[in-house]
């Protein structure tokens, strides 16, 4: 008799564990810890002017300028 | 291109002024260092200096070419040291008497010395652009052409900022 009793609260406790240890889980799962990000909005096409070259303007020289050796020496020079 | 006859006109209307005239009032002293070298408001080595010639058309004064490195471009500065203020102003008048040489010349004040003048065009022949900037600082009259490829006129700003560094030292000049 004592036995059986011993067996029974040895279950009960066992049982009372699992319980909160599920609660305790499902407590923890609500947290999504996964952080989601926005991805990038895609910038649209920069328009950039050619040079009187082609290209993007070198050394610096913005567009409508080109670098060559001039009256000021070597600089930028208007088109 | 040198426009020769524009330092003639300016030799000739000195001339014409020392007749009765001494050369008392000219400063003594070396001429050569009075030209301006360009390359101060370029990237320093973009003109190369010949020997400056000094009592250029036999008239007391120094006359210094920079040639550009690439060999398209000439500055040449012109400076006379004459007996005085009306002997300088009279030399310019005389040079730009000479002025009709330059094709499609289009001629402005400026703001450079007394009586500061500029002219754009082109050389007789066509083949190239022509900038001549002249003006009187006390007794002296200066030129300073500037001679380049057809397409290539020197910028008015350059032309500007060097006549007026040229001013300047020709004042420090006078005054030491």
């Amino acid at each position: 008799m004592r036995k059986i009793g011993m067996a029974l609260a040895i279950v009960a406790m066992m049982s009372g564990s699992a319980a909160t240890a599920q609660t305790a889980y499902a407590a923890q799962s609500s947290h999504d810890t996964n952080s989601y990000t926005q991805p990038a909005v895609p910038v649209g096409p920069k328009v950039q002017m050619f040079d009187c070259q082609g290209g993007t303007g070198a050394m610096g020289c913005g567009a409508g300028f080109f670098w060559r050796d001039g009256w000021r020496g070597w600089g930028c020079y208007p088109c | 291109m040198r426009i020769r006859t524009m330092a003639a006109g300016i030799a000739a209307a000195a001339s014409m002024t020392f007749s009765g005239f001494g050369y008392a009032a000219a400063q003594p002293g070396d001429f050569s260092t009075l030209p301006v070298d360009p390359n101060l408001i370029t990237d320093s080595l973009a003109y190369s200096a010949a020997p400056p010639v000094i009592n250029p058309n036999g008239q007391p004064g120094v006359e210094t070419v920079y040639t550009h490195r690439d060999g398209s471009r000439t500055i040449t500065t012109t400076v006379l040291v004459l007996p005085d203020a009306q002997a300088a102003t009279g030399a310019l008048d005389g040079a730009r008497a000479a002025l009709g040489t330059v094709a499609n010349g289009k001629s402005q004040p400026v703001a450079v010395g007394s009586g500061g003048t500029m002219l754009t065009g082109m050389s007789s022949d066509g083949s190239q652009s022509v900038t001549l900037l002249s003006f009187a600082e006390g007794n002296t009259a200066t030129t300073i052409e500037f001679a380049g490829a057809a397409k290539d006129p020197a910028p008015e700003d350059l032309v500007l900022e060097l006549g007026r560094k040229q001013d300047t030292a020709i004042r420090d000049w006078q005054a030491a």
